[in-house]
């Protein structure tokens, strides 16, 4: 027998974590963090003489030279946070399963948050500890500059939080990407994509997104660490946008960055668990990815709606506020538009995004009916992995489908555009748009699986975009244009959004041949959707029939 | 459940009440419409070295993924020392050691590195419990002397036997081994196979795949014979043989003199053919029982045929399972 009882490893515990220690082990050997430490160390040494040198001369008291030093400081800590641990949390997780012994991880008796966690700190430790080598010259910086510890300590929290996001994006990619090349790829695609291309979506309306960096609070707190005088202008500006407003409550900028944050953490955490407990499971279950799609929306609106009435939340308003152009100046109509067309494009991208994370894969559905069979029952559980995806994207599709409204109505009915009124019936129109397009693109993607899904995206999603947008250039063919790029389901929102709501302000070609071009394709769409669906479920029961009717030699 | 399968419950059943260490019911693995494991029902008793035989495709290492935790099932069930592997994931995986097939090991550790790891993992008392434990697995394996290596250095014997050491360190209840001798040379066969049965000897349960299956037959205290994800044969080595149908053996009767009367009369024996004479012995291939085989043996010595020496050299297990290979490969 055992002389010793097995001890468990509570996930808290991380400095007892043996996957921690495991890579404190081997990524903290003297020769490879001698050469790390040193480099840094000469790297930060070098900003901070150069940029306090350089303020020092160019007339700067010795505290505003040395506040000078902090942003090049941290830009410092970002690299090697940020861009070095996020590669090697991805790279090495990577390596774990190109070598194969992740399998000896997966049968180690540990719980699968400990897994996580032990990952998540071993693998970029190194870069941890440069990151803490850095921390001295900061701290001098910060003391002689007579940064106060309100201003620092917020920025750091959200230093923090940000690279424990950017770690799991790594972290979640190593694990699910095939291979080490697509690994490293998608990793910093993906990273690329969350913290770089989605924030730029808060300059149209979708404010959230911004919350995902460190950007935030990185300008909440300039004021505090540039040098005085320019601190002072950097703060009268931002007097103009104030805290951080959720529907009818304000936050502090680094409390509702952690807020948000948080949440995409929170769901790293489920995905990788997940995978960790079992392989072959979906990254999300049905009613977390669901959850996950609303809790988006509801962040989305509870930023957007309370900006609107200040005009702050249209991109032409946030500009005049940089350059103290005329105040009174209204938004654009077709600035609402655009945005409202953006907001139902980007719900519709979540739908996919989501949906493609639930729907069960042909193999998965074929083993869950023998499952059941052999359970003697009838029906698969309906929040099982090989269960349908598809009432997920019914719910997705239209609680996006209210977001969506209730945001198109924000903007258009706000005191920027009297006498302009959403009715409920575009709720309806908005709802058949992302049903036809999320419905069919889940019905397609379950019944012939991701190859089709691809194939059709190239050529009815992308190809007519693209030719489209060739023969948009010549003004004649404009309106033969439309029609061909109102052939994309990506399409269909934005169209929706110009085609109807009365501020929609369209050239006379594009008046006439939008709205009609609009129409027809969202019958066709939903034409396609109802086949889609009836195809789907004329297969399902097929296969259920099969596994659970036919002979031994079938099941 | 099939004849096989039946055979299996029964003569684990004779083996007394004691509950079985690895207990699997109807378990099925599927591929998409491949069928990898189909409805095996096995039961092996603690303290068994438990052999499983069968060629490539055969369904060998879909099996010991599901029961190291490593892979879902489509259904079935997997009881490991009374523990359900698919229910209690954690508490199975306290009670298994498994060795996969070509083990690999982390390039930055050392070896010593590897197996505290492991060790702490398991969570094997302080840092000295560990290492002496760390130590005495090396020593089992023989690689006491390499404990400050690189593992990226260790020949693929020594990494084989590396991992068995990890495998070994929590000491568990039930072992699954995939290809555990490959790689090794006779020596280390050697001393795998002695470190094997000492475990069987603590009670704990081996479950071992091999090719090499001489090495299997010696090592195992019974095996089971998978094909095409069915359990075609298990039990000791003898009685798979029969009840793979194989009870095809070459008999060479020496007499003194009558050779041609003694060959004429065993033609006409049914279980005889390709009967040939060489000198005063009489050679000839036989189907059938061992009680057949006396009878037959009886039915010359009547005859007045003077038997001097009487031989048989039974088929292969080796020849059987590449009969079973090659019935794969017919349409």
């Amino acid at each position: 027998m055992n002389p010793h009882p097995p001890a468990r490893h509570p996930a808290w515990k991380i400095w007892s974590n043996p996957v921690f220690r495991r890579y404190c082990r081997s990524r903290l050997r003297p020769q490879g963090l001698g050469v790390s430490l040193l480099v840094t160390v000469l790297i930060a040494g070098f900003i901070v003489t150069m940029v306090r040198a350089v303020s020092l001369r160019s007339g700067l008291d010795p505290s505003d030279a040395a506040r000078s030093v902090i942003i090049p400081l941290l830009f410092l800590q970002g690299v090697i946070l940020f861009v070095f641990g996020t590669a090697q949390t991805a790279g090495g997780m990577t390596a774990e399963r190109d070598e194969g012994v992740i399998d000896y991880q997966r049968l180690i008796p540990m719980s699968p948050l400990s897994k996580v966690l032990g990952y998540l700190f071993g693998l970029p430790v190194r870069e941890y500890v440069m990151f803490l080598t850095t921390l001295p010259f900061t701290g001098w910086a910060l003391w002689t500059g007579g940064v106060a510890w309100q201003v620092w300590l917020p920025l750091y929290s959200v230093v923090f939080t940000s690279t424990l996001t950017y770690h799991f994006t790594g972290l979640l990619t190593g694990t699910v990407a095939k291979n080490r090349r697509w690994a490293f790829l998608a990793s910093i695609g993906l990273v690329f994509c969350l913290y770089t291309v989605i924030p730029q979506m808060a300059k149209f309306g979708l404010v959230f997104f911004k919350y995902l960096t460190i950007t935030p609070v990185v300008e909440e707190s300039l004021p505090g660490l540039l040098p005085k005088t320019v601190g002072a202008a950097v703060e009268s500006i931002q007097k103009l946008a104030p805290t951080v407003k959720f529907f009818g409550l304000d936050f502090s900028e680094t409390v509702f960055t952690v807020f948000s944050q948080g949440g995409l953490i929170l769901t790293f955490v489920v995905m990788l668990c997940r995978k960790w407990r079992r392989g072959e499971s979906h990254l999300l279950g049905k009613t977390w990815a669901t959850g996950f799609f609303i809790w988006i929306q509801t962040l989305l609106l509870g930023n957007a709606l309370p900006l609107i009435e200040t005009g702050s939340l249209f991109p032409s308003r946030a500009f005049t506020r940089m350059v103290r152009v005329v105040q009174s100046r209204p938004p654009e109509p077709m600035e609402a538009v655009a945005m409202s067309g953006i907001y139902g494009l980007v719900t519709l991208v979540l739908i996919f995004i989501l949906v493609a994370i639930v729907t069960p894969s042909t193999d998965s559905q074929l083993r869950g009916w023998r499952r059941v069979r052999k359970q003697g029952d009838t029906s698969l559980s309906f929040f099982s992995d090989a269960a349908t995806g598809f009432w997920a994207a019914i719910v997705m599709a239209l609680a996006g489908a209210g977001g969506w409204f209730l945001f198109t109505r924000g903007l258009v009915e706000s005191r920027w555009f009297p006498g302009h009124e959403v009715p409920i019936g575009v709720f309806g129109l908005f709802a058949a748009v992302l049903l036809s397009a999320g419905v069919g693109y889940q019905a397609l993607l379950e019944a012939r699986g991701g190859r089709y899904v691809t194939l059709t995206a190239i050529f009815v999603g992308v190809v007519p975009v693209m030719i489209g947008a060739v023969m948009a250039v010549s003004e004649n063919l404009a309106p033969v244009a439309v029609w061909l790029i109102g052939m994309s389901p990506l399409s269909l929102p934005v169209y929706a959004s110009s085609s109807l709501l009365s501020l929609a302000e369209l050239p006379e070609g594009l008046a006439r041949a939008m709205p009609r071009a609009f129409r027809f394709w969202l019958f066709v769409a939903i034409l396609t959707c109802c086949w889609l669906v009836k195809n789907l479920w004329t297969a399902r029961r097929a296969m259920a029939r099969k596994v659970l009717d036919g002979p031994a030699a079938d099941r | 459940m099939t004849s096989i399968e039946r055979m299996n419950a029964a003569s684990f059943a004779a083996n007394g009440s004691q509950p079985p260490a690895i207990d699997i019911r109807d378990l099925r693995v599927d591929y998409g419409n491949f069928v990898a494991v189909d409805d095996l029902t096995l039961s092996v008793p603690p303290g068994e070295v438990f052999g499983l035989v069968g060629p490539n495709g055969a369904g060998k290492t879909s099996t010991f993924r599901v029961l190291t935790t490593l892979m879902e099932p489509t259904y079935g069930e997997v009881i490991l020392d009374g523990v359900d592997v698919l229910e209690d994931i954690e508490s199975a995986r306290r009670i298994i050691g498994y060795m996969p097939d070509l083990a690999p090991v982390p390039s930055d550790l050392k070896v010593w590195e590897f197996l505290d790891f492991h060790a702490a993992a398991y969570g094997l008392g302080t840092k000295a419990q560990r290492r002496e434990r760390a130590a005495e697995c090396l020593e089992e394996v023989a690689l006491t002397d390499q404990r400050d290596k690189w593992c990226k250095e260790l020949s693929r014997g020594q990494t084989q036997r590396v991992v068995l050491a990890k495998t070994l360190l929590h000491r568990p209840r039930v072992l699954i081994l995939d290809e555990p001798a490959s790689g090794l040379d006779p020596l280390a066969r050697r001393d795998l196979r002695n470190a094997l049965r000492r475990l069987a000897k603590t009670g704990a349960t081996v479950f071992v795949s091999s090719h090499i299956l001489s090495e299997l037959a010696e090592m195992c205290t019974s095996l089971c014979v998978m094909n095409r994800g069915r359990l075609l044969a298990s039990g000791t080595v003898d009685e798979v043989r029969q009840q793979m149908g194989s009870t095809e053996r070459t008999l060479t009767a020496t007499l003194l003199g009558r050779q041609e009367e003694a060959a004429s009369w065993l033609c006409a024996q049914h279980a005889v053919h390709d009967l040939r004479i060489d000198l005063n012995q009489v050679i000839f291939g036989f189907k059938g029982t061992d009680e057949a085989q006396a009878d037959l043996m009886e039915g010359m010595i009547r005859l007045g045929i003077r038997v001097r020496a009487f031989e048989e050299k039974r088929s292969s297990f080796e020849d059987i399972l590449v009969e079973v290979a090659e019935s794969n490969r017919r349409p």
